[in-house]
């Protein structure tokens, strides 16, 4: 192999390096996303409804609760349709209504907040593997270098480890795109919670 | 007779409703629309294509013109408000994010966000007419009521910039908390309000004295304080009360002006950003980043009334003044 091709090698890696293993948030140093990291999320921020202090983990007491959590907090349930179900479900007198409501938010709330956890602990997980994927190329990237200096070059041993680390570079790049991608499925997560949070209160109004 | 009758009141009742119809422009940051949204109806009315990452937006004085701030695209551009079609541009400089006009609306004041600069333009003669160097990262423009003072905050230095518009020089500088974001007279002139997103802040100054006299901090009942990131401050008319935007807190605070007390917590939408009151001050209109909407509050009830789903990202919004 040519030195311009390990230029070449260097360049590719260098850049790709760059991007996620740079940590915005020093108290989150595996955090690879640009977007910040907000490990928790409060109701507060969601909810202006009556208190689901009490309510705790009640909620899966009902399974007529527990389908509908299910059922509105999925993805794949359209969020017109997700409305439709709230507003059939939370009816009654006022009290009655009011009981729902919190349950029902309790329930969104927690299953969405764990999912999202979920998330990020992986993001998180995948991020420092990719830094140890680039220590490993790094090294194999030296080594590669050594073994081509040496005046009797063992060829063989140099296409091999070349051809390693094009592949671990591969891995990498994939992985970077993933990451990528993944970093906005925290957000659309609490966009769904915002979402129906929202329609709860609305059955209250 | 009769027929010219009903036609009469049907004219009365088309202008009355027409009257309080105000028309609302939304820059979306991320899909690279212009929401326009009619105030009578609460419901947008046209999507107008923009450049890309549109951020700042303003009414020219005579009302003939949106402008957008058109960040990646380093420019400003005008839309045509009889056609709501982008009709023509003006020189920026590079990345401009917010500007300001000067009370006789003849020149626009912009800050260029990675150019630490302030570039005056001449709307009339589409020109850059000057230039004054600023603090890292330049943002919040605001000038004062008697047009004699212009304030551009810079996020990364920190500081809110006092510049002589005349001379365009930089004439003092006041440090307040981190990452100031937008900078509000009273109507007044007596103080001026620049929040700070990172440090969670209001700072009040003395823009005679160019002193930090008060701050003022916000906490919502069970939320930690990292998400409360004070961005966009609207004061009604009166100086009676002052609207503060939490960003990703999801709430508006209400602050009572003279005694820079917290009133109440609006929730509205996700990551809520810059606001505009309706001109007759009834509605204060608040884009919501991450809900991708519009709420609509109350200002005599303080009260969240509706919410208008806009584009992707909304970032500002500019206010008709009929």
């Amino acid at each position: 192999m040519k030195r311009a091709g390990f230029f070449f090698i260097l360049f590719v890696i260098g850049s790709a390096l760059i991007a996620p293993v740079r940590a915005a948030d020093t108290r989150y140093p595996d955090w690879p996303c640009v977007q910040p990291k907000v490990p928790e999320l409060s109701t507060a921020s969601m909810w202006d409804g009556p208190s689901i202090a009490a309510v705790g983990d009640g909620w899966q007491n009902d399974p007529k609760v527990k389908d509908l959590v299910e059922l509105i907090a999925a993805r794949r349930t359209p969020m017109d349709a997700a409305q439709k179900a709230i507003a059939e479900f939370i009816t009654g007198t006022a009290d009655e209504k009011q009981q729902k409501a919190k349950e029902v938010f309790a329930g969104v709330f927690d299953t969405l907040s764990a999912q999202r956890s979920e998330v990020m602990d992986g993001l998180e997980r995948v991020s420092r593997k990719e830094m140890d994927l680039a220590t490993k190329i790094e090294a194999d990237v030296n080594n590669l270098h050594a073994l081509e200096d040496k005046p009797n070059a063992d060829q063989a041993k140099i296409k091999t480890l070349a051809s390693e680390v094009e592949w671990s570079t591969r891995i990498f790049e994939d992985r970077r795109k993933t990451i990528r991608y993944v970093c906005d499925v925290p957000t659309t997560i609490e966009q769904r919670i915002f979402g129906l949070a929202r329609a709860i209160k609305q059955t209250l109004n | 007779m009769w027929l010219r009758f009903i036609l009469g009141i049907a004219l009365v009742l088309t202008l009355d409703g027409q009257a309080s119809a105000y028309r609302a422009y939304v820059s979306n940051e991320r899909s690279n629309t212009v929401s326009l949204i009619d105030t009578d109806a609460w419901k947008v009315v046209k999507t107008i294509k923009v450049g890309q990452r549109p951020r700042g937006i303003a009414y020219t004085k005579d009302q003939k013109y949106v402008l957008v701030a058109c960040g990646d695209d380093d420019t400003i551009q005008m839309i045509d408000t009889g056609t709501n079609a982008v009709a023509d541009t003006l020189p920026s400089g590079p990345d401009p994010e917010f500007f300001t006009a000067s009370p006789d609306g003849k020149f626009l004041y912009v800050a260029n966000e990675n150019d630490n600069t302030v570039t005056i333009i001449d709307i009339a003669r589409r020109e850059q007419v000057g230039a004054v160097q600023v603090g890292v990262e330049p943002e919040g423009m605001a000038m004062s009521p008697d047009g004699k003072i212009l304030i551009n905050t810079s996020e990364t230095t920190n500081m809110a910039h006092f510049i002589d518009p005349a001379k365009r020089e930089v004439l003092a500088s006041v440090l307040v908390d981190q990452r100031p974001r937008f900078a509000a007279f009273t109507p007044d002139g007596s103080e001026l309000w620049v929040s700070s997103e990172v440090g969670g802040t209001v700072s009040v100054i003395d823009p005679v004295k160019r002193v930090v006299k008060d701050k003022i901090e916000f906490a919502i009942a069970g939320m930690r304080s990292d998400p409360i990131q004070p961005v966009g401050i609207n004061i009604t008319s009166d100086g009676k009360l002052a609207f503060i935007a939490l960003g990703p807190a999801n709430h508006v605070a209400v602050v009572d002006v003279k005694s820079h007390k917290v009133i109440k917590y609006l929730l509205v939408g996700q990551r809520v950003w810059h606001m505009a009151f309706t001109p007759d001050g009834k509605y204060l209109l608040a884009a919501n980043g991450v809900s991708n909407d519009v709420s609509v509050i109350d200002v005599a009830a303080l009260k969240v009334v509706n919410t208008v789903q806009v584009g992707e990202l909304p970032w500002g919004i500019a206010m008709s003044d009929h």
